[in-house]
């Protein structure tokens, strides 16, 4: 089973100092950053997954690249802007449907999509889909006759559809390079069947499933089951989206060959408290927010509610102390009591005690091999500031992947360049 | 950075009492008396306070003074550990009745009849609440955080005083020095090439920009020598943030960014950075030569859009001849000819695809307007020339 790394500009600056938090003077966006297949020795992934949504930036969201660089990937193209030369890693362009779900159609044309695609030199492409943002499986039981099922949800569908046949089209009269992966939307096990049906009839022998973040493992699997039942035995099926790795071995027997995720990285400073993976488990990062950066706290020290001097002075006292303790000078209990502190000023809800003693006690950092923790420390458990918590994503990604491998052992499709038509 | 003696820091050690500090008393007005002093400013926070703006109980405005502002602390931090710093601008401060000013013996007969000088006498007390320090901070609140946090053994630092017990005084005082128009941008960036000094990051990063642009301006045979418009040069058509965004994007993601040699400024090979630039923009001048060197009103080409997007058909040509170096005018010429017919800079349709056409002088300064002529000049160029080369290379081999 592959793992495809969605790309949202996530990098880490080398040049970051994490004692003095201060960072080179002339380092330069993106070209001296790292991403995480040039961090560890080994890349946590089998391929990266670019959107066009993203690297265009879409209305009020003016995007995560910036127009130079956005010039540099559309004139050099993926592999040498992502420095992926002589790495072992796919690349597929998207067009990145949830930053234009509220639109009545996707705004890109087809052609466009497909010069973005041969522009950068994918290896693979998905064509251009509308996400359907609902799932009602009890509409397959209605009577025929009796259609129950929203207008907007089929014409989605019908959109999305459509533009798969355009983009084929095209595909084969431009002869483009990269393989074409058709995606299925559907509201329903049964929708999912059918759309998929007409994509293999088209032509199509990758087929992406779109519209399933939402989705929980069982209606996941009842969309595959019933899609297996038209799928020929050579069309292969990717999910976009889709983190569920403890049934890779399922998903596998249904035909689906690749995934992607965001969520290893996400979760590292989105989650609540599953911040830190390990193999078996995973744990809470301690939060030690910057005094500005942490929009609760700044207000409150606006408003006079707060002391500044005081906050500054819990904040730095927590850092040390969780410096001394990684370097066996300062105990648990003196590290829990200064996280304690200043956790009282920037969070007075939460008690996060119990899930920090374990943190202590266990010291996951210590026991993980990948380069972010032998590196960084203690550091990696910090919710504190991009450069912290996109290395706590990283390492995430890198004990991710090796879980997606040991789960797919004697997966069939393991390392092959899947779907040439 | 020692000056012990002359601030008063040493005498502070022994008598803790009060600080006898060397003055000049000022008389601005009939009842306005300043107090003018030099004083470590390490020491400042034993008799001084902040003001924080609050309102007590939810009621009525108490304090004036925001919160620090922690990154521009780090700023100044910075220039103050790189060695050599100066910092000649006065923190201001307002005292209490407390203070009290001593002439000196020889007073009398010195200035003109506004100033004499004499000792300052600052009542000092360890055990005092925070709050009930005889002194408030006005002016300086950043400089003297950062002289604090600043690991230097010490840092004198000028001072102006007066004596009030009126927080509404303080409160006018604070707005007044705070409310002070910003320097224009342009003239900023026009001084900036000649400045050596460690500079907040923001600027610091310009100033190599600057550079060129000063350069591009003002050197015999640059094409663009003249045309930039700054606040010394008021004729010039095109506008210096354009050019600076149009040097920008190629420092970073262009072909200047192959010069940035290592990651220190001084290495940068500016010489070559300006071979480049001229040779492309003599080409671009001269391909589109009834485009160039007219106002911006009449040519999109002098425009913020279009020097910014002809900028990454500089990229986008040196990317096709990267494996050979880097191109000269000829070359530049060559690969820039084909887009003519594909422009519109002066009248006209330009054509973005299936719906979506544009008068010429349409195209507005925004990065949105950027990005479609950008993408729009760069997919012909593909189409016309690299795409072309490519296939014509595959034939001949
Ligand atoms: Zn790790």
């Amino acid at each position: 089973m592959k793992f495809f790394f969605p790309d949202s500009q996530d990098l880490v600056d080398p040049s970051f100092d994490f004692l003095t938090e201060k960072r080179s003077e002339t380092r330069i966006r993106q070209q001296h950053d790292e991403y995480p297949h040039e961090v560890f020795a080994t890349p946590p992934y089998d391929g990266m997954l670019v959107s066009k949504g993203i690297v265009d930036g879409t209305g009020s969201d003016g995007g995560r690249y910036t127009i130079a660089q956005r010039q540099r990937l559309l004139r050099q193209g993926v592999r040498s802007f992502f420095r992926l030369e002589g790495r072992p890693i796919e690349t597929m362009g998207d067009c990145g449907a949830f930053s234009y779900v509220k639109e009545r159609r996707p705004p890109f044309s087809v052609q466009e999509v497909i010069d973005f695609y041969a522009n950068c030199g994918f290896d693979y492409g998905l064509s251009v889909d509308h996400i359907i943002l609902a799932f009602q499986p009890g509409l397959d039981e209605t009577l025929s006759g009796l259609d129950v099922v929203p207008e907007e949800w089929r014409e989605r569908q019908r959109i999305t559809l459509e533009l798969a046949e355009e983009f084929l089209r095209l595909h084969r009269d431009q002869r483009c390079r990269f393989v074409p992966v058709g995606i299925a939307q559907g509201w329903s096990p049964r929708s999912y069947a059918e759309a998929f049906g007409e994509l293999q009839q088209m032509g199509y022998r990758y087929i992406a499933l779109g519209g399933m973040v939402p989705l929980k493992t069982p209606e996941i699997l009842s969309c595959l089951k019933a899609v297996d039942k038209v799928r020929r035995p050579e069309t292969q099926i990717h999910l976009l989206g889709v983190t569920r790795i403890d049934h890779i071995p399922r998903f596998s027997r249904l035909g689906v060959v690749s995934f992607d995720s965001t969520s290893p990285l996400r979760q590292a400073f989105k989650d609540e408290k599953d911040n830190y993976y390990t193999l078996d488990r995973t744990y809470c990062a301690i939060r030690v927010p910057q005094v500005d950066g942490n929009p609760k706290l700044r207000r409150r020290i606006a408003s006079g509610a707060v002391d500044q001097a005081e906050a500054r002075r819990l904040e730095q006292a927590c850092l040390g102390v969780l410096n001394g303790f990684d370097g066996g000078r300062c105990t648990a209990d003196e590290a829990l009591a200064a996280i304690q502190s200043y956790e009282g000023l920037h969070d007075e809800r939460s008690n996060r005690a119990k899930a920090y003693r374990e943190i202590l006690s266990d010291q996951p950092w210590k026991r993980c091999p990948c380069e972010i923790c032998r590196r960084i420390g203690i550091h990696v458990m910090l919710f504190r500031g991009a450069e912290r918590n996109r290395r706590r994503g990283f390492h995430n990604l890198y004990v991710f992947h090796q879980r997606v491998q040991r789960e797919s052992e004697g997966s069939p499709a393991r390392g092959r360049r899947v779907g040439t038509v | 950075m020692t000056h012990k003696g002359r601030n008063g820091s040493a005498r502070a050690k022994d008598a803790t009492k009060e600080f006898r500090l060397p003055a000049i008393e000022v008389r601005q007005g009939p009842s306005r008396t300043l107090y003018s002093f030099a004083v470590d400013g390490k020491l400042l926070s034993r008799f001084t306070t902040v003001s924080r703006v609050r309102r007590a109980d939810g009621a009525a405005i108490r304090g004036y003074q925001r919160p620090e502002v922690l990154s521009h602390i780090a700023e100044i931090r910075d220039y103050l550990e790189a060695g050599d710093p100066m910092i000649p601008n006065a923190v201001v401060v307002a005292f209490d009745r407390r203070v009290r000013f001593e002439p000196g013996a020889a007073s009398g007969s010195e200035g003109r009849g506004y100033s004499r000088v004499g000792s300052l006498v600052i009542p000092l007390d360890p055990d005092l609440a925070e709050a009930d320090r005889p002194g408030w901070i006005v002016d300086g609140q950043q400089r003297i955080a950062a002289i604090r946090e600043a690991e230097i053994e010490s840092f004198p630092i000028c001072v102006v005083a007066f004596v009030t017990d009126d927080e509404q005084e303080q409160r006018e005082q604070f707005i007044l020095v705070n409310s002070t128009k910003p320097l224009p941008k342009g003239l900023i960036y026009e001084l900036l090439p000649n400045t050596r000094a460690k500079l907040p990051s923001l600027l610091q990063g310009r100033r190599f920009p600057a550079l060129l642009v000063d350069r591009l301006n003002h050197d015999a045979g640059s094409p663009l020598r003249g045309l930039i418009k700054t606040p010394t040069v008021g004729d010039g058509l095109i506008k210096d943030n354009s050019v600076l965004k149009m040097l920008e994007n190629s420092l970073t993601d262009g072909v200047l960014y192959r010069f940035q040699a290592g990651d220190r400024e001084g290495e940068a090979d500016v010489e070559a950075m300006l071979g480049v630039l001229h040779a492309f923009w003599r080409a671009a001048a001269e391909v589109f030569r009834d485009a160039w060197g007219i106002s911006p009103r009449r040519s999109r080409l002098m425009h913020g859009a279009g020097i910014v997007s002809v900028g990454f058909v500089m990229d986008a040509i040196a990317d096709r001849y990267r494996r050979h170096g880097v191109p000269g005018e000829e070359q530049f010429r060559r690969d820039l000819e084909p887009l003519r017919e594909a422009c519109r800079w002066t009248d006209g349709y330009w054509d973005f695809g299936p719906g979506i056409q544009r008068k010429w002088n349409e195209i507005q300064n925004t990065p949105r307007d950027i990005q479609l002529l950008s993408n729009y000049l760069l997919v012909q160029y593909k189409a016309r020339v690299w795409n072309r080369a490519a296939e014509e290379n595959l034939l001949a081999h």
